[in-house]
């Protein structure tokens, strides 16, 4: 049974990436980002080319990373230059991405059957490879949310933060919206493509649709750490993003536990979602309706 | 306090000016057409007009949040009319008349300042998150003390509330703290669109007793759009009157002081109820 936990809690740190990815983009710049489904599976599947290849992990995870921004780039670039709705550049890209996560594995999946060595040389706490996977994650997650705060709380922090509360009046006080907007998706997608590339480690294989559904997870991910911790501060929130990470998989591990069918495990994060945003609990710039239909 | 003390100024000169917009129904309407006006440097010019007049929209334009079609706009040897809204930003400031739209309400009052702060010389985004880190946290604790010192000066109770949500303070406070941010990079040209017209009467008082102070500190040269009366012969130097996008009024401080109010309210009225405004029917404008 702590097996059971424990893996679905290393599950949840792995996903982390994309929970934080989409809190950047939804929480903080204001911007639904459909990109992320794209950006996920290009991670995944370009980490395991790499690390299939004979590349170290962490070579394989910071090429994941520069993928992730490159793909935000464009999905930003579409936006603020060619003027397109941010939902339709988003789509756009990510209808590219799967050719192009295609054309860079080879084919539809790569195993990765041996757990990294990095991994592998942790402690495990006494809980064999789920805890170093444990130990890892943490590690990385803690740094990631301590680097995240840190920027949000610098100047360059504090205008992207006010370009998503504000464009108007971060434009009047002399921040380039079309330039934070590109930076700011650029540095959400990193985050996500290197979700896709832990996960694909942690799983043993990179799939080429592993990214389907992954801003549905994200957006999950957001509310369940928001509900439960309602922070008050950005390091706060970057922990409740995580810690709900955690939880959604949980969630699902518990669910699979009772007898649901793993093929229905998008159909029901699906609901769980659509019941939030029914009840008005969540507000998503793009995807909640402003107010009620008339007639 | 470094930030405010500099006094800054520069004159604005509007030179013929050609703008325009698409009527809902079809048809064009040019409002301006081979408009010019000068704002020498440090003066406190007051601009009315009825709606439809084009006195937001020349801010607009000269905000840049408008593009121009014609002529030009320098500030001081400046020719705003070739930078972007984001790039005018670095020498004027700006409250909006709608206290929601002049602040960022997720941030605090700290956060909002130093925003304003920083609008000289905002921070970089490309390469901006190393150069970020470098520059170290913000607002910082001595970030604090300046912002307190400075609101405490100005007499503003804000000073007790830097770390609060803007979101949580009043439409006037909102609006205190967006002149207060407009002002802090001692910018060259401050515009003010109505921005007390959502405002009670007591905030108004406030606001502009505010403005008037912090304008005579500063010496910086300032365009105010009003809808009242009651401001534009109290407050400024200079008025001008505006009507479908003419100067159909220009009076000095003196002239002003001569003027009949009820004849001033009579061609205020005039210029709203002609026969020739093509405002919508629903009263908005393009003003």
């Amino acid at each position: 049974m702590l097996s059971l936990w424990l893996g679905a809690a290393d599950q949840g740190l792995a996903y982390a990436g994309l929970a934080l990815g989409t809190y950047l983009t939804l929480r903080v710049l204001n911007f639904p980002d459909l990109t992320v489904d794209g950006s996920f599976a290009l991670g995944g599947g370009a980490a395991a080319v790499l690390i299939s290849q004979g590349a170290p992990v962490p070579v394989a995870l910071a090429m994941a990373i520069l993928f992730g921004c490159l793909a935000g780039l464009v999905t930003g670039l579409i936006h603020t230059r060619l003027g397109v709705n941010d939902l339709f550049a988003g789509i756009l890209t990510t209808t590219g991405l799967y050719s192009i996560t295609l054309r860079l594995m080879g084919r539809s999946n790569i195993p990765l059957p041996e757990t990294p060595a990095g991994i592998q040389a942790l402690p495990d706490l006494g809980l064999g490879i789920d805890g170093q996977w444990a130990v890892a994650l943490i590690l990385a997650m803690g740094g990631l949310i301590l680097l995240i705060s840190l920027l949000l709380a610098t100047d360059f922090g504090l205008s992207l933060r006010a370009l998503g509360n504000n464009p108007t009046m971060a434009r009047a006080n002399g921040i380039n919206q079309r330039r934070g907007l590109t930076v700011g998706i650029a540095a959400a997608n990193g985050l996500v493509a290197l979700a896709g590339a832990l996960v694909a480690n942690y799983q043993g294989f990179a799939d080429v649709t592993m990214g389907i559904g992954s801003l549905i997870l994200g957006l999950g991910m957001v509310i369940i750490g928001e509900s439960v911790l309602r922070p008050r501060s950005v390091p706060q929130a970057l922990l409740a993003v995580v810690l709900g990470a955690i939880l959604f998989r949980t969630l699902i591990a518990i669910a699979l536990q009772l007898g649901l069918e793993p093929v229905d495990l998008k159909l029901a994060t699906a609901l769980l979602l659509l019941i939030a945003l029914a009840f008005g609990r969540l507000r998503i710039p793009g995807l909640s309706d402003q107010g009620r239909l008339q007639g | 306090m470094s930030s405010v003390t500099k006094a800054a100024s520069s004159s604005l000169t509007v030179a013929k000016l050609g703008w325009g917009h698409p009527l809902p129904g079809g048809g064009w309407r040019q409002l301006f057409s081979d408009f010019s006006l000068t704002c020498p440097a440090g003066q406190f010019l007051v601009v009315i007009g009825s709606n439809g007049s084009g006195k937001s929209t020349l801010l607009n334009l000269v905000a840049g949040t408008l593009a121009l079609a014609d002529g030009q706009i320098h500030l001081g040897n400046r020719p705003l009319h070739k930078l972007r809204d984001y790039q005018r930003a670095r020498w004027i400031g700006r409250v909006m008349q709608n206290p929601l739209e002049g602040t960022c309400p997720g941030l605090t009052v700290a956060e909002n300042l130093r925003l304003a702060e920083r609008r000289s010389r905002p921070a970089r985004l490309i390469g901006g998150a190393l150069i970020g880190m470098l520059g170290g946290i913000h607002p910082n604790g001595a970030d604090r003390r300046r912002y307190r010192e400075l609101l405490a000066d100005l007499g503003l109770p804000l000073a007790d509330r830097l770390d609060e949500p803007v979101g949580q303070l009043s439409g006037g406070q909102r609006q205190t703290l967006s002149l207060v941010m407009a002002t802090l990079s001692s910018p060259d040209l401050l515009l003010l669109d109505e921005h007390t017209a959502a405002l009670d009467p007591r905030a108004e008082a406030t606001v502009m007793a505010l403005t008037e102070r912090l304008i005579r500190r500063f010496g910086t040269t300032t365009l105010m759009v009003t809808h009242s009366l009651d401001q534009a012969l109290g407050h400024g130097d200079r008025l001008v009157m505006l009507h479908e996008g003419r100067l159909i009024g220009d009076w000095s401080a003196a002239e002003r002081e001569a003027l009949d109010p009820p004849a001033l309210r009579a061609m205020y009225g005039t210029a709203i109820v002609a026969p020739q405004s093509s405002s919508a029917p629903d009263g908005s404008s393009a003003s």
